[in-house]
């Protein structure tokens, strides 16, 4: 489990996030969905430990961020790393032992190659083996559809299917709403920082239309496009 | 940005471009006086540094932004500036062939992009524990040959001292991979204590370290068995400096080490026995910024 208390993150005066409070289970795949700006990535970095913040947020195992795969929107790599080393790394960090890494590269990357010639898919494709070979019980992936494909798309699915069924706690955003009715038990939307509405997974669809035309309203029809 | 930079690292810009200017001048004479070479070697740092600006993703990018014409015009005008502190000093120097050469060359590479980097990965005895030591041998491959040639030339001329040299460029390559802080991300990472994150840093640091002098020391040892105890001295001096820069790095991570820190080590580098006091200052420095990012 992991739970939020009264979360708040300022920078400067300006607050990101609001007086938080949200309960993660086991056994769950949970989506955030927010505009650009709605405090996605504060949040998932105010969990994962890594910016300071007022509130209180517990997990089951402690501490937290031991126990934590992070998958950044644009995962970082040295210049002169190979993707091998790039896992490898990460499974130190964590003191796994992993084999032969070959043998578990899924996404059939060039992992003799320096990991900061793969494109952007690959790049993510590369971080996301990683968190896995890590063998986390909590995982925060931020944008785990963006730039991948089609193909890989559907192995991610079936990877967070998976991870529910091995009761971890998955926490993951998207802009691909359809990402996040495949993968998510619930899904809550994010707004300057608020919480302001948590979906279960019968109401997706009604989800889905109120957030069209709550974003597009008449917007296309003000470009007058002939 | 090169403004940006200096600040960074401490220095009013104004002051940094003076200390770069002194330290090229000053270096430009040592060369000068040092080999009667001087010239080549000059034109060939010259137009290695102008060919960083080939670079394929820079000038695709200018491309991008400006016509065919414009385009041409700003890559001349980068390739001139890059070369003209060089081009005034051999015009001082009155290798006015030379001159002329580096200015048609540089003014070619300014119509040219290429790959400024090697993608072929380069094998390294260090995959099991990345990255630092990874990544920079993979920066400076070079320079680990030419130690050992030096070595063996050393043992030819029959001049320990020489050996030193070798040896201690070895560690002063390896000090130059723990300069810059790694991204947030790869210490977070970490399932260790501030302490246990640092000891395992270090540790690390000293196997590798060893293994990349190991020949040195060998050859050193074998042949120069009765100065053996300078040689545990310089090991274990330049153990205690890479020690010392990993703590002062993460004593002000995230950021890089400031002019202040720097200039304390450098003065060390004189006065050793100061490192008797800076290592405990640094490790509790580094412990206190790394407890943000680990447990």
């Amino acid at each position: 489990m992991i739970e939020i208390i009264e979360l708040s993150k300022y920078y400067g005066t300006k607050q990101v996030l609001s007086n938080i409070n949200m309960t993660f289970l086991e056994g769950n795949v949970y989506g955030i969905v927010g505009e650009n700006g709605a405090g996605k990535t504060t949040l998932f970095r105010c969990i994962a430990g890594l910016e300071y913040y007022e509130g209180k947020i517990n997990a089951r195992l402690s501490p937290l961020k031991n126990h934590l795969g992070l998958l950044l929107t644009e995962p970082y790599l040295f210049s002169k790393i190979t993707g091998k080393e790039y896992i490898q790394l990460l499974c130190n960090a964590r003191e796994i032992k992993i084999g032969d890494i070959d043998l578990k590269n899924i996404f059939e990357l060039p992992l003799n190659q320096y990991a900061s010639t793969y494109s952007t898919g690959m790049k993510k494709k590369l971080a996301i083996t990683a968190i896995l070979l890590q063998e986390n019980t909590y995982f925060i992936l931020d944008e785990p559809f963006n730039g991948v494909d089609i193909q890989s798309n559907i192995i991610i699915t079936e990877i967070i299917h998976k991870l529910r069924e091995l009761n971890k706690i998955v926490i993951i955003s998207s802009h691909i709403f359809s990402t996040l009715s495949d993968t998510c038990d619930e899904i809550h939307l994010l707004k300057n920082g608020v919480f302001i509405k948590t979906v279960k997974k019968e109401e997706f669809t009604q989800l889905e239309t109120e957030m069209k035309e709550m974003t597009v309203g008449n917007k296309i029809e003000k470009l007058e496009l002939k | 940005m090169t403004n940006r930079r200096l600040k960074e690292f401490g220095f009013e810009p104004v002051f940094g471009y003076l200390l770069i200017l002194a330290s090229f001048t000053g270096l430009s004479f040592f060369l000068f006086y040092k080999t009667e070479f001087a010239q080549y070697i000059y034109m060939l740092i010259s137009l290695a540094l102008t060919s960083k600006l080939s670079g394929t993703g820079r000038n695709d990018f200018l491309k991008l932004c400006f016509s065919d014409r414009h385009y041409k015009l700003v890559r001349n005008i980068e390739n001139l500036t890059s070369a003209i502190p060089f081009l005034i000093f051999l015009i001082y120097k009155q290798f006015f062939i030379g001159s002329i050469i580096l200015t048609v060359i540089s003014l070619i590479l300014g119509l040219s992009s290429f790959k400024t980097n090697l993608n072929v990965t380069i094998p390294t005895p260090f995959y099991k524990k990345p990255f630092e030591f990874t990544v920079g041998f993979r920066n400076t491959f070079l320079i680990f040959p030419i130690t050992y040639i030096l070595t063996i030339i050393a043992v030819f001329v029959d001049n320990f001292n020489l050996g030193i040299f070798s040896f201690l460029l070895v560690f002063v390559v390896a000090l130059s991979f723990y300069t810059k802080p790694e991204n947030e991300y790869f210490v977070w990472s970490f399932a260790l204590t501030p302490k246990q994150f640092i000891i395992e840093k270090i540790k690390t640091a000293l196997f590798f370290i060893s293994i990349l002098s190991l020949p040195i020391i060998l050859t050193l040892c074998v042949l120069y068995y009765e100065n053996i105890d300078a040689l545990i001295a310089f090991y274990l001096l330049g153990c205690l400096f890479l020690i010392t820069i990993i703590l002062a790095k993460y004593a002000a991570y995230p950021y890089e080490m400031n002019l202040p820190e720097v200039i304390i080590i450098a003065i060390s580098i004189s006065f050793p026995p100061l490192l008797l006091v800076l290592t405990p200052y640094f490790y509790l420095k580094a412990t206190k910024k790394l407890q943000h990012y680990l447990a």
